[in-house]
């Protein structure tokens, strides 16, 4: 059966191409833009752990909250909470604030982070480790920055000096954390908040026993009558906070993909029509034999699925090899497009239902072939 | 003599195309969805980029924010003031704080804008103040003038006491305040928000408990257009070395910058709508041919009855570009219409009247580019072939 089909495919090389070009840019298309939130999605979730939880006060956002001293140092009374290599527990206070940098190259203008952390930041981070240069000193103008920064903007090598409110800071430290891309600073929190003039925390971080132990801390922070404060699991603070973005983007890919994918599949229904009609007479051949229509169908979709297949990878590929490691900053976010094998994946999937959808039109004008007139036609 | 040519020419041509068209309805159908379908995403994907850089281009050169040299909300003190109206070529300068608020419940949320309504400040600004507004705003310290659509949602009116939390706490600690709306506004800045009420810096500035003094930034009106980046460098010149060195930029800069984050998928955005292009000028290039060569014999019969190459190529091509113009108006009327959805991300972006018009350019070529080779082909053919492929 396939035989016949793929005889007709080589009847019509430019009808086969069609779908060919049709499914390569549609799953092109689809596939990249998908790679701008997968690539999101690693940098937001790359380095969380689950048992990192963030404080923030009752009702605020995390990173924009304001917790006072006296609460934040309460925190530290807290069970569940695991110990450092000195023994003290591992909770960091951060001050964050956004400062403007400009891309290296381009000029654009992106936001990074500068947090101002507690000397426990290198337990709460165990994969942070360092590059060149050292931690910073506390009580000195001294910031650490991840190699993204330098990456991405001018003025983070080290010994490179930043004006912060008309004090020099310098970057004494270069380092790499886990998975993250995004540029992020560090400094000393109590020189960061003096700097901005702070004097409360944006959020407390803490690490606990184990990642179970969330509930009974939740509990334990609840029945503190001196402390005002929420935890979240850092996933589902992160989660939230790039919610919006990440639906966005999904949406966006989503739409572009299918929007191509429905020009795909009606360019192979064309296609199809046109290799169906150009061997109407072995069809005929084949149901004078004795074949039933169904096993003409199926062998028609199958042909269309198989026609679409090459398309799917093409395009993954296409777009593994324009787009992979590009950067983007949508929204001012700063991503890495990142095309992975399940992308790929998505997009063998998307074609397999473009080739289905697409064959059914043409399958069954295949099953209906008239036996008789058929066999008589000239053509 | 031409007119003559030409009506007869359209005479006789237009039944031959449309019957050309209906010849196969179920492929002429399907050439005209596809074609549709790629032009309401070059609609949209287009229009999302060429209608940035419109709102771009439309916003004031002429007016100047100077913020803190750390990022657009380092704040700086209203001390500055004077000398930034001291410097030549200022012609007004307001100092604007902001803050944030909620009404009735967190979902509510509002922006607060605390300007000082001094001599000239609307100028500053893109604002239209509902007649008596502004008399009264200057009057009243607990004044607010409400953002159009603000008003309408909460139902607020002229006289109204409304009380806010606000994100600033007051001095007794307490964050609600009452302000009393004395007018509606509107504006046509695209970054200035839509649910944004304004009330009085001083009184702000007295009754909040930290940050005293202390402004987001200055809105600055230079005397002249042309005199806006030879101010830019003046100000920050000014402050350059001090504890509060300054950043100004445009309104016009700085929705640049904003927007910059879509352009910066510019490369993607031109990739997606050429592999668009490509795929559906390869489909329809397919199909065509694959029309005029089942047609061979019914071209002979025409080029028999004394039809001319010339005729048969321009019956062809005719055929493709109504098919494509046809097609394309209905994917771009689709995109039109569905722009606003696609467009919420950016506030005030509308579809740019070019976009449809360069669409329908780009539908005319991408129509002959696809029939010119089999039109050619059908053109050139022999007689007693073209009769003999039946």
């Amino acid at each position: 059966m396939l035989g016949v089909g793929l005889s007709g495919v080589a009847a019509r090389p430019s009808s086969a191409l069609t779908i060919l070009v049709g499914v390569t840019c549609a799953v092109g298309a689809l596939v990249s833009m998908l790679a701008i939130s997968t690539g999101a999605r690693r940098e937001e979730t790359g380095s969380v752990r689950p048992d990192h939880v963030i404080l923030s006060k009752t009702g605020e956002r995390p990173g924009q909250s304001d917790i006072p001293r006296d609460e934040a140092a309460a925190i530290l009374g807290l069970p569940d909470i695991r110990k450092g290599a000195a023994g003290e527990p591992i909770v960091v206070f951060e001050s964050m604030t956004f400062i403007e940098g400009r891309r290296r190259g381009t000029g654009t203008r992106i936001y990074f982070p500068v947090v101002g952390v507690t000397n426990t930041l290198q337990d709460y981070l165990p994969d942070l480790h360092f590059t060149g240069g050292r931690s910073f000193h506390s009580g000195l103008h001294e910031l650490n920055a991840s190699n993204a920064c330098a990456r991405q903007f001018t003025g983070f090598e080290l010994g490179d000096t930043r004006l912060i409110h008309g004090v020099a800071w310098s970057v004494v430290g270069r380092f790499d954390q886990g998975q993250a891309q995004n540029c992020v600073v560090y400094g000393d929190v109590d020189g960061i908040m003096a700097a901005f003039k702070r004097n409360t925390y944006t959020s407390v971080a803490l690490t606990l026993q184990s990642p179970t132990g969330f509930d009974a801390f939740r509990a334990a922070l609840a029945a503190n009558p001196a402390l005002h404060l929420d935890a979240v699991l850092e996933s589902v603070a992160v989660a939230d906070e790039f919610r919006q973005l990440n639906n966005l983007l999904t949406f966006v890919a989503y739409f572009v993909g299918s929007t191509m994918a429905l020009g795909a599949t009606l360019g192979a229904v064309n296609s199809l029509y046109a290799i169906v009609d150009s061997r109407r007479r072995e069809l005929a051949t084949v149901r004078a034999i004795g074949f039933g229509p169904g096993p003409i169908v199926i062998a028609t979709l199958i042909e269309s699925i198989v026609l679409a297949l090459p398309g799917a990878l093409l395009g993954s590929g296409l777009a593994w090899a324009l787009f992979n490691g590009l950067a983007a900053s949508p929204f001012g976010y700063s991503i890495e497009l990142t095309v992975t094998p399940g992308l790929a994946a998505a997009g063998i999937a998307w074609a397999l239902g473009m080739g289905m959808l697409g064959g059914v039109l043409p399958a069954l004008r295949a099953a209906r072939v008239p036996v008789t007139t058929a066999l008589r036609a000239a053509n | 003599m031409r007119r003559e040519f030409l009506n007869g020419f359209t005479l006789k041509f237009i039944p031959l195309v449309w019957s050309g068209i209906w010849r196969r309805p179920a492929r002429s159908v399907l050439i005209f969805l596809q074609v549709s379908v790629a032009f309401s995403l070059f609609g949209l994907l287009q229009g999302l980029k060429t209608g940035v850089d419109e709102l771009v281009a439309q916003t004031r050169a002429d007016v100047l924010v100077v913020h803190g040299s750390l990022a657009l909300f380092d704040p700086l003190p209203l001390s500055l003031l004077e000398q930034i109206r001291a410097i030549p070529g200022v012609k007004v300068a307001i100092p604007v704080e902001l803050s944030g608020a909620v009404y009735q419940n967190p979902a509510q949320k509002l922006g607060i804008v605390a300007v000082r309504p001094d001599e000239g400040w609307l100028s500053a600004f893109t604002f239209t103040l509902s007649p008596g507004s502004e008399a009264a705003f200057r009057r009243l310290r607990t004044a607010a003038i409400v953002r159009d659509g603000v008003a309408r949602k909460y139902g607020w009116k002229t006289g109204d006491h409304i009380p806010l939390q606000l994100e600033t706490p007051q001095q007794d600690g307490s964050t609600t305040w009452t302000f009393d709306v004395v007018g509606t506004y509107a504006d046509s800045d695209l970054n200035g928000g839509s649910d944004n009420v304004l009330i009085n810096y001083d009184y702000f500035d007295a009754a909040r408990v930290a940050d005293k003094g202390m402004v987001k930034h200055y809105k600055v009106e230079v005397t002249e257009p042309s005199l806006a980046v030879a101010v830019t460098d003046q100000i920050d010149h000014r402050f350059a070395n001090s504890g509060n060195e300054t950043t100004t930029e445009s309104m016009r800069a700085l929705a640049q910058a904003q927007l910059q984050s879509i352009g910066d998928l510019n490369f993607l955005i031109r990739s997606v709508v050429g592999a668009v292009l490509v795929a559906l000028l390869f489909s329809t290039a397919t199909m065509m041919m694959q029309s005029t060569r089942e047609r061979m014999p019914e071209l002979g019969v025409m080029k028999t009855i004394g039809f001319s190459d010339a005729a048969i190529f321009l019956c062809i091509l005719a055929e493709a570009v109504t098919i494509f113009l046809a097609a394309a108006a209905c994917g771009l009327g689709l995109s039109v219409f569905a722009f606003p959805l696609a467009a919420h991300i950016v506030p005030g972006l509308s579809m740019p009247p070019v976009v449809v018009a360069s669409g329908l350019a780009v539908a005319v070529a991408a129509a002959a580019i696809s029939a010119a080779v089999p039109a050619a082909h059908a053109a050139r053919s022999n007689i007693v072939a073209a009769l003999a492929a039946g």
